[in-house]
């Protein structure tokens, strides 16, 4: 209640930095804009985007969840994602609606609505979701936002998983920001450096959040950038991006080794956390507070970093800042200075101390098995790292049409025990060209075990047309979402984790090959046709009856003719005799 | 009508019917000129990078300096590994790769051949490109031993020196997978297997990591020892297992980055000398065609190819002035080609014969020569169909001496006409199936206990096992045709059958072979074709002159039998390791291991489509012993 009265219209930013192993950096960017829903419906936005507000509107969508990702999360070094994994989407774009309406068929239509603007609004091929790429999930999504009337809600899921995710995209991302990436956090948000990144996503969540029991509801826009740095590679000029071989005196030799001499050096591995600020890895210094944040509740506190007490942090700003801790020192905030450039410089540093990065509850990975051009299989291998729970999940796919499961091979093993861990199944098989292929299964794990899920699969062949111009590439099949049901969670978002996207190479014809075959059929045709037709046509006279053109030239051949006709009249009128 | 009739009375003209065997000395004669015109400027095209986006050798690489002290540093590490445990092996090579920020992941294989234990450890690593989305992945391997068995010091230093200067690079679309292999052929193979999830879990361990699909694999062998050796040439090796082979851009890329951007030059086929001469490139193209036609492994890149994963073995060869940091720069440089790729490559062939590192000919070219040779076989066959349907030739009336018998005759009548016909030539000769069918079925069947025998016998009684199937084989079709002609078997009739049919089956199997494996097709059909031409030596019909006597004849059909047992495929496969000084028992391990590890099926070829042929004909003459 206290905070949805005082962030009631009002705008919320956040940067948590988090220094990650392997010397990478976790960026997490945060902006939450609020309407009212009587402001919002009377077109009088403050906040939030008019651009995206009539979007919604004109198509009747009551909460939108995109998502436009890139990279990979490395959960067994990186550990948990940011925001339970709620916050990110499979690799592309990623779009999930509940859209109001009376029917499938009108829910359906708002929705190519929906995507047509979007794809507009963000410069991204949203609009090539179409019935085949959109399903309806039952188990893996719920709605965040509280709805009061959810019987003509209708959720409706599609994704592009060969969309490349690039800086067309963070524009008008940036442009729905209050300060468009000219003041506070989002003025860190460069394009060369986010798709550097080794990771990266990028998601708007729209939601209503309704008083508990009264009427008055608020719309609230999240946008969130989540991105993970390699340090060393972000700190190299943009001009000079080339890691040209380091010269060998700033490499750290192990003088130990027996060999060690002016020409051979085995290099030592850094211990020590790396240096770095912010104005080096982001590209770009960040411009100050952005004015429309608090002045001085928790909201004022917009750049947090996430490291041990013991490492130094210092600040660079020619204006006023705050500093404070909390969650025992490991958190320091900084109230940022209005108007000024503002730096953090973390010098290099040999640690005693690390942070314990919380255990993902899951870990996933899928891949192809098999080869050839006929059939393959899918292999899923899903781990629960705890000793102690048990995981509980829905595991949703999502399948192109032309990649054809047979369900009766689906086979889910347990390293553990024998039992079956697929509690419920939900699938909707595809229609060749109309629909792909919908499977949901809620399955269960036992601690410190893997389930091991696989099925077999046919690709279809097919048309010509059908094909995209980098057909030898393959076919992006989207990545796998697994929902976490049992989890502990107060979070109305949930814990997601999804699996990489797969590459299906499809049986493809010799795209030349049609010229060919059309080349040598018009050259057949020409000459047998040719031959007929002039058989046909062309009238055998005996050499002595052609007496009449002999030498005659001109005149000859105008007589000829002439006889010719004659020979046609004449021939006509005797037979009519 | 008349052009039809005219045809069809040519059925029975005696000519067309002598003219099928030139025919197919003709076809044998072209198909072999073919093969030999080809290494001809006119009939063999410079190699040329169809692909755009490989681009190869337009980016400047960076791998010298500093990397190359380190470099140094992993091959002493390398070398003190050469004598350690397997696992210390590995554990050592997977902390280099850590230290470098990779996943790293091994793998346990176990294979059983020949009574041989092949085991040991593949180490690999990922990286991770920044701008990869996990669907595709290139491989750079260095198998822990070569070959020719030596410890591949450089190579493996080499790939853990790149794999840490990769990682430095923000520009990888794909992931980068570095093997270190445990060797050099089954090592690759149980990793790629594993990687496809075909391998046999009871003696293989699954990968547990993985990336997305594979697009290319080069792999490098480099065994100079800790103190370095400058090499002259790179040595690209191309032949996958079965003969199938690598698309030809990928080779074309490698040998231009090698020697247009790097100044190296380039070799194959194990041929340090060329100079582009004819006889030169002849003797490229066929051993090409001899490494092809056996289907062997000639590298740790062999595997991946039946999986459609483009792969070449770069291979150091010579003393010269090139060093490590150049083969470092040439894998750099192809890595960046291979990187550019947006589809798996499938712009250049796939079916060549190279005759230098810049001229090829391609399937349409080179294709004919096989099948004309294939072809010969079907041609005999049809002529000895039609011959086994005809009955014994009428004599000419004016040749017949009085004292022999006179033909029967029969009167025909036929629109008033009456004629005299000799009897032989109306009836209908029926032909008796069942014993040429059963002949080549059971002669198909016998070729699977060789097959069965060499595949899973040990390598100590190998030679035995060689030696008796030498005798065996050699020894079969004389006491075939000695059993059958207790039974008064093969009628002439059966006797051209059994040929007929045999003949048929040889030439349908060559004419398919050769689009899938072209030289071996071509040896074969080479090493058979005197079958075409053997006919079996009858005694002579009782009412026909004899121009040979009872002993010439028996002595004429001895000659062609110990000329046919000559070329038992058994006889040339002896002949041909000793020519090269093989040890035969090492090329029976080798095909074993091939069956069992890399899925060779060449001996299968071999032992059910050469044999039985040999061995049909080898019976068709022997029988003229016991006539």
């Amino acid at each position: 209640m206290r905070r949805l009265q005082s962030s009631t219209s009002d705008y919320y930013e956040r940067l948590l930095l988090r220094p990650l192993p392997q010397s990478s950096l976790l960026a997490s960017f945060n902006f939450r804009s609020n309407e009212s829903s009587t402001s919002f419906e009377q077109q009088n936005f403050r906040y939030f985007p008019r651009s995206l507000g009539q979007i919604l509107q004109h198509a009747h969508t009551k909460e939108l969840h995109l998502r436009f990702s890139l990279g990979r999360w490395d959960a067994a070094s990186w550990g948990q994602r940011p925001w339970d994994g709620a916050r990110e989407g499979g690799t592309g774009v990623e779009l999930w609606a509940w859209v109001e309406a009376q029917s499938e068929e009108e829910a359906f239509s708002r929705w190519l609505t929906l995507t047509n603007a979007l794809s507009g609004l963000f410069c991204a091929s949203l609009n090539f979701i179409d019935a085949t790429k959109t399903i309806r999930p039952v188990m893996s999504f719920q709605p965040e936002g509280d709805h009061h009337d959810s019987s003509n809600l209708h959720l409706l899921h599609g994704t592009l998983p060969h969309e490349v995710v690039c800086t067309e995209n963070l524009t008008p991302f940036l442009k729905l920001l209050p300060c468009k990436g000219k003041a506070g956090i989002s003025s860190l948000l460069d394009g060369h450096k986010l798709f550097d990144a080794t990771w990266q996503t990028m998601s708007i969540d729209v939601r209503p959040i309704c008083e508990i029991g009264g009427s008055e509801c608020i719309l609230e826009m999240e946008q969130t950038v989540d991105m993970v740095l390699d340090v060393d590679r972000s700190k190299r000029p943009r001009d000079n991006p080339i890691p040209r071989p380091l010269p060998i005196e700033e490499i750290a030799c192990d003088t130990s080794k027996h060999y060690n001499a002016e020409d051979t050096c085995y290099p030592l591995d850094k211990s020590a956390e790396p240096s770095w600020n912010l104005t080096e890895i982001f590209g770009r210094p960040m411009k100050g507070a952005c004015p429309l944040t608090d002045e001085e509740s928790e909201g004022s506190k917009t750049v947090c970093i996430n490291v041990p007490p013991e490492r130094t942090v210092q600040v660079n700003t020619t204006g006023p800042y705050v500093e404070t801790k909390q969650a025992d020192d490991t958190v320091r905030c900084y109230k940022l200075p209005t108007g000024v450039d503002f730096d953090l410089l973390l010098p290099e540093q040999q640690m005693n101390t690390a942070l314990v990065f919380p255990q993902p509850p899951l870990f996933a990975a899928r891949s192809i098995n098999g080869h050839g051009q006929e059939r393959g299989s899918v292999q899923a291998v899903i781990r629960n790292p705890s000793l102690t729970e048990a995981v509980e999940f829905v595991y949703l796919e999502s399948l192109p049409w032309f990649m054809k499961p047979y369900l009766h091979t689906l086979r889910a093993r347990l390293s553990t025990s024998p039992g079956n861990p697929i509690k419920e199944t939900y699938y909707r098989p595809a229609v060749d060209r109309h629909r792909g292929t919908h499977l949901e299964l809620r399955m269960s794990i036992p601690p410190d075990s893997t389930l091991t899920l696989t099925y077999d699969f046919d690709k279809a062949i097919l048309r010509y047309t059908e094909y995209p111009p980098d057909a030898n590439r393959g076919f992006d099949v989207a990545p796998a979402v697994i929902r976490l049901i049992s989890h502990h969670s107060s979070a109305k978002s949930g814990i997601y984790l999804r699996t990489t996207s797969l590459l299906l190479p499809l049986p493809t014809p010799d795209f030349s090959m049609p010229y060919n075959v059309i080349i040598l059929t018009s050259t057949v045709m020409a000459l047998g046709f040719g031959n007929i037709f002039n058989l046909l046509v062309r009238r055998f006279v005996g050499a002595d009856e052609v007496q009449t053109m002999g030498a005659g030239g001109l005149k000859g051949v105008i007589k000829g003719k002439i006889e010719r006709l004659k020979a046609r009249f004449l021939g006509k009128g005797k037979k009519d005799q | 009508m008349a052009l039809l009739s005219s045809i069809l009375a040519l059925r029975r003209d005696a000519r067309i019917l002598k003219l099928p065997p030139y025919l197919s000395a003709l076809c044998i004669l072209v198909g072999v000129v073919w093969l030999l015109v080809l290494p001809l400027n006119e009939y063999s095209r410079n190699t040329y990078v169809s692909e755009n986006a490989l681009l190869p050798g337009q980016v400047h690489t960076y791998f010298t300096g500093s990397e190359h002290n380190i470099f140094r540093a992993y091959r002493h590490e390398v070398a003190a590994l050469v004598d350690k445990p397997v696992q210390e092996r590995s554990q050592k090579l997977g902390d280099i790769f850590r230290s470098s920020s990779l996943k790293v992941a091994t793998q346990i294989y176990e294979y059983h051949a020949s009574g041989r234990n092949i085991s040991n450890q593949n180490v690999y690593a990922i990286l991770q490109g920044p701008r990869a989305d996990a669907t595709e992945a290139i491989v750079l391997i260095a198998a822990w031993t070569n070959m020719a068995g030596e410890i591949n010091h450089s190579g493996v230093a080499l790939v853990l020196t790149l794999a840490r200067y990769f990682k430095r690079w923000s520009l990888w679309s794909k992931d980068i997978i570095f093997l270190i292999s445990g060797d050099s052929t089954s090592g690759p193979q149980a990793w790629v297997d594993a990687y496809h999830d075909s391998h046999s879990p009871a003696s293989i361990e699954p990968l547990s990591i993985k990336s997305g699909a594979l697009q290319g694999a080069v792999a490098v062998d480099y065994p100079a020892g800790p103190w370095g050796h400058r090499y002259d040439k790179l040595h690209v090796v191309y032949d996958g297992v079965n003969g199938q082979l690598p698309n030809l851009d990928l080779f074309n890329t490698a040998v231009s980055i090698a020697s247009g951007q790097m100044g190296i030059g380039c070799t194959l086929q194990r041929m340090w000398k060329h100079d582009d001469s004819y006889q030169e490139r002849l003797q490229t193209m066929l051993r090409g065609m001899i490494s092809q036609g056996l289907g062997h492994a000639s590298g740790p890149h062999s595997s991946f190819i039946p999986y459609h994963i483009d792969a070449v073995t770069l291979q150091t060869v010579g003393d010269g002035w090139h060093d490590e940091m150049s083969l470092g720069r040439t894998v750099e440089s192809l890595f960046r080609s291979l990187n550019n790729l947006l589809e798996h490559l499938h712009q250049s062939f796939f079916f060549y014969l190279l005759m230098q590192a810049n001229r090829f000919v391609s399937i349409g070219t080179y294709l004919p020569s096989a099948m004309l040779i294939a072809v010969n076989f079907t041609i005999t066959s049809i002529a000895l169909w039609v011959q086994s349907g005809r009955s014994a030739p009428v004599p000419n009336p004016a040749s017949i001496s009085s004292k022999s018998p006179k033909p029967d005759m029969t009167v025909a009548k036929k629109d008033g006409a009456v004629t005299l016909v000799p009897t032989s030539s109306l009836t209908i000769i029926e032909r008796r199936l069942f014993l040429p069918l059963a002949f080549v079925g059971g002669a198909h069947f016998i070729g699977l206990l060789p097959l069965y025998i060499f595949n899973n016998t040990r390598q100590t009684l190998l030679p035995t096992a060689f030696n008796s199937t030498a005798i065996f084989t050699i020894l079969l079709p004389l006491l075939t045709a000695f059993a059958l002609s207790l039974f008064h078997r093969p009628t002439p009739q059966e006797t051209t059958l059994i040929q007929c049919l045999s003949l048929l089956l040889l030439g349908m199997f060559l004419s398919a072979l050769a689009t899938l494996n072209f030289s071996l097709s071509f040896l074969i059909g080479i090493f058979a074709s005197p079958l075409s031409f053997i006919r079996p030596i009858h005694p002579p019909q009782p009412n026909t002159p004899s121009t040979l006597t009872t002993t010439n004849r028996k002595a004429m059909s001895a000659v062609v039998s110990v000329l046919l047992a000559a070329l038992n495929p058994v006889v040339v496969i002896r002949a041909a390791t000793f020519y090269w000084g093989e040890d035969i028992v090492d090329v029976l391990v080798q095909a074993a291991e091939g069956w069992h590890v890399w899925g060779l099926w060449t001996q299968v070829v071999v032992w059910l489509v050469w044999w039985p042929a040999w061995f049909a004909g080898s019976v068709v003459v022997t029988a003229g012993l016991f006539s």
